[in-house]
């Protein structure tokens, strides 16, 4: 077969641009970073100490783009990509993801389940991989989904998953991304609720050096929900630029969106969201809160909170917030005899730990702490 | 009843005639259409500038031809406007040049309902070139020069204060911060030089009505007050009144400069009708210890594209933005604020209010700067909007920066609309459904009105009764 050979969505990839500067979604942002011309895809994976089994989960481990273990009814092996959509910025990206993404896994689904993804990265190159969670009528997932890297070399990890909701489905989806301090993510998550079903979506960044995560969230049924979560501590050289879109195209819908940052060192982060509601989805029930607790001097929080409200009778706000642990609080602990050090980090980890709590799930409430604990420990 | 308003009553009564009037073109200086090297020439000579200032346009020009749209961010109405078909300078002398026969009867009207005086109708409609406000306001002028303010047109400001002029010239807002700051760099004409020396604090806010110019409420003026140390001074443009222009894009510039511990207060009324751009740059610069407080209400034009800012330069510097703004069919608002804080301790406070009526579209966009190695900046922002229709429309777009960990911002925004049940308690007690709404949307903003001079206040809320008719039921 001749080498010439390129598919739709190749081309599509090909007559795209990089990001560039004057792109308002990457108003604040590396858009340098998300230049990938000339990377290589990554080759055989490594295996490595695996997390602690979750009890009466599914675990499926991929070894870069091999699948190594895991079986389960309601999952199938995917060899392409679903071809994720750019709505927040960055078209080519998700073009490239299309032409090229070759591994990840598909979960249908009516009945409960809890299915965990563990995608062990090793090497320099670009990794692609995909996640599709299909939630039929009154399904209940519960999915996990991991990226640790077994090494210390810079790889890209370009990730998008899919998620659909049925009426009366039920998702609870943790990402929690642990890469090498020299490793780039760049992440698309799209889901949709269509139905009176609720989709509660979370993520903890607590390593790589670039993270560009483009959250778009669709809640089209009545009495729909859709939240949002995320922890995010970055250190010096580590810099987290999440774009979130909250679309409501229906009457009597809700979303909560709620993002932590921790900035310590010289960290840097970008919150850019916005609450879409469409013409005709009164009854919309919308929130949006971005807070950022700056560690040190050096750190840097950027925060672009957004609404578009097309429709009256509806209740939505946001509201950002920057500062410090306060010192009422610091004083507090310090009169109980605890170290003003080890006062500001429990401060701090208590600050995490109100995204972390909107899960309602123990199981991966417990996995998310155990992340931050680390990121914690590293710090000091 | 004056033969004015007698003719004034027989013109809104001919209705059918809206729509279909227009004005005897008689200007005594006119650049003609389109924007080249010659209209700059053109302005220049009729003015009688000296050459840097000349070079200063000619530069600007070539900034605004280089500079795209901004629709990468801003509203793509912004398109809609068509450079080659404006006319860039346009100066009528001292005679009248309307009759009240053209003035659209709705204008009258609002005229009449908002009790607007007699002389100031003339002026606003265009009938009078002039407010013949000289000898009303003569006290007043002498009582300044007294002090020492200087209180002139830019262009008197330029020629006869240069050294003081100069040097903040430009300063604030370079030729080159936005494309609209450059092309109002290139055609400027009209606008106020005023100056007010160390320790002399104002009693009586400046208007622009004191002084009298056919320029005054030109398309492209540019003003710049420079507050020396320690002096106080309050500065209001424009009025309640619906302005009625033929023009379609109106793109100022305003630099302010506020010396250590110096206060200004910049008070803006726009209602421009709602054919026209509003396209403005506004900006102060404080230094330590002073105080700069924007006040801004928009409730005319089609679109208005207004974010006034504040840089604090020096330490303890304040900078203050107040904003309503109301979008009724076919407009949008699209306001908000800048603080730059550039010094410790610095503190700024943003309050935003807008209502959307009928399919109106009102936006906040909002930047709050605040770079490394600085202590004790502190931002608050609120925003609120109200929906009052189904189609209304409205966007909040803030961006807050934020390095090192000395500091505290808070940016809030919340969309509401006026509870179903506000309004019935209201018309269980006897005021119809549109008094109603009304009266809630004056509530909504009431605290902000406050921060109004008495008289525009009280002009506010009856404007707002005005808008809010038809609105409902």
């Amino acid at each position: 077969m001749s080498a010439t050979l390129t598919s739709p969505a190749l081309e599509k990839f090909e007559s795209l641009d990089w990001p560039i500067r004057t792109v308002e979604n990457w108003r604040f942002g590396a858009w340098k970073n998300a230049n990938l011309s000339g990377i290589e895809m990554l080759g055989t994976g490594a295996s490595a100490d695996l997390p602690a089994e979750i009890e009466g989960a599914s675990r499926f481990v991929f070894q870069n783009a091999e699948l190594v273990s895991g079986s389960h009814a309601a999952v199938t092996a995917l060899s392409e990509s679903f071809g994720p959509e750019s709505r927040l910025g960055s078209p080519k990206l998700a073009a490239l993801h299309a032409a090229k993404g070759d591994h990840g896994i598909s979960i249908t689904a009516g009945g409960e389940e809890t299915i965990e993804i563990i995608h062990l990265v090793t090497g320099e190159g670009l990794l692609l991989p995909s996640l599709v969670i299909n939630a039929e009528a009154g399904a209940k997932l519960r999915v996990i989904q991991r990226f640790i890297s077994t090494d210390a070399a810079a790889a890209v990890v370009l990730t998008a998953v899919d998620i659909k909701l049925g009426d009366k489905a039920d998702v609870k989806y943790l990402v929690t991304q642990e890469l090498n301090r020299e490793s780039k993510l760049i992440r698309f998550a799209d889901s949709a609720v269509a139905g009176s079903a609720y989709a509660k979506q979370a993520v903890i960044h607590t390593g790589a050096k670039w993270v560009r995560e483009e959250t778009h969230s669709s809640v089209t049924g009545s009495d729909g929900q859709s939240q949002i979560l995320s922890v995010a501590l970055p250190d010096t050289d580590q810099e987290y630029d999440q774009r979130t879109f909250q679309h409501h195209g229906a009457r009597d819908t809700y979303s909560d969106l709620l993002f932590k940052n921790t900035l310590f060192g010289k960290g840097k982060t970008i919150f850019s969201g916005l609450i879409f509601v469409d013409e005709g989805a009164h009854g919309t029930d919308a929130y949006q809160t971005c807070r950022n607790l700056m560690m040190t001097d050096d750190c840097e929080a950027h925060s672009m909170p957004g609404l578009e409200i097309n429709a009256d009778d509806v209740k939505c706000s946001h509201g950002s917030t920057s500062a410090r642990v306060s010192e009422e609080e610091i004083f507090y602990l310090m009169a109980r005899g605890i170290q003003p050090k080890l006062a500001r980090s429990l401060v701090a980890q208590g600050f995490s730990a109100e995204a972390v709590e909107k899960l309602e799930d123990e199981t991966l409430e417990a996995i998310a702490i155990e992340v931050i604990e680390r990121k914690f420990d590293e710090v000091d | 009843m004056s033969s004015e308003t007698a003719t004034v009553q027989q013109v809104a009564a001919e209705k059918d005639d809206i729509g279909n009037f227009s004005y005897p073109e008689n200007h005594k200086f006119d650049a003609g259409y389109g924007l080249t090297k010659d209209t700059i020439d053109y302005i220049s000579k009729v003015k009688d500038e000296p050459a840097w200032i000349n070079e200063f346009r000619h530069k600007a020009l070539e900034v605004f031809r280089s500079k795209p749209m901004p629709t990468n961010w801003a509203t793509e109405d912004l398109n809609a406007i068509d450079f080659d078909a404006i006319r860039y300078y346009l100066s009528d002398g001292a005679t009248p040049k309307r009759s009240w026969d053209e003035v659209p009867p709705e204008v009258l009207e609002t005229f009449d309902r908002l009790g607007v005086p007699e002389q100031e109708r003339a002026f606003l409609a265009g009938v009078e070139a002039q407010y013949d406000s000289e000898a009303a306001y003569s006290n007043v002028k002498e009582a300044l020069a007294d002090e020492g303010v200087i209180f002139v047109t830019c262009s008197e400001g330029l020629k006869e204060h240069e050294e003081i002029f100069r040097p903040w010239f430009g300063k604030v807002i370079p030729v080159g911060d936005n494309k609209f700051s450059a092309l109002n760099s290139a055609v400027m004409s009209g606008g106020s030089f005023i100056y007010i020396p160390k320790g002399v604090k104002l009693k009586h806010p400046l208007q622009a009505y004191f002084r009298i110019n056919s320029e005054n409420f030109g398309q492209f003026e540019r003003t710049l007050i420079i507050a020396d140390e320690g002096s106080e001074v309050m500065y209001m443009e424009g009025c309640t009144a619906p302005k009625f222009e033929t023009a379609t894009l109106h793109s100022a510039v305003v630099e302010l400069v506020a010396m250590k511990g110096a206060k200004i207060q910049y008070i803006t009324v726009q209602n421009w009708s709602s054919n026209v751009f509003n396209l403005v740059t506004k900006r102060g610069l404080a230094h330590e210890d002073a105080e700069i407080r924007w006040i801004d209400c928009n409730i005319g034009s089609r679109l208005t594209m207004k974010y006034p800012g504040v840089v604090m330069k020096g330490e303890r510097a304040r900078g203050e933005v107040i904003s309503i703004a109301l979008a009724n069919d076919g407009q949008h608002q699209d306001t908000g604020a800048k603080m730059i804080h550039a010094a410790n301790n610095t503190t700024s406070n943003v309050v935003s209010k807008s209502i959307s009526v009928g399919e109106g579209r009102s936006t906040y966009r909002g930047q709050v700067h605040i770079p490394k190695h600085l202590k004790g900046c502190k931002n608050n922002t609120e925003c609120d909007a109200l929906l009052i229709n189904p189609k209304s429309r409205t966007d909040t777009y803030p961006a807050i920066s934020v390095k090192g960990n000395q500091h505290v911002t808070q940016h809030e925004a919340s969309v509401s609309q006026v509870s179903q049940e506000m309004l019935f308690y209201m018309q269980q007690r006897g005021l119809s459904e549109t008094q109603a709404m009304s009266l809630a949307v004056n509530g909504f903003i009431n605290d902000l009105v406050e921060e109004f001079p008495m008289e525009y206040s009280v002009e506010l809320k009856r404007l707002i009764d005005l808008e809010m008719e038809g609105s409902v039921g």
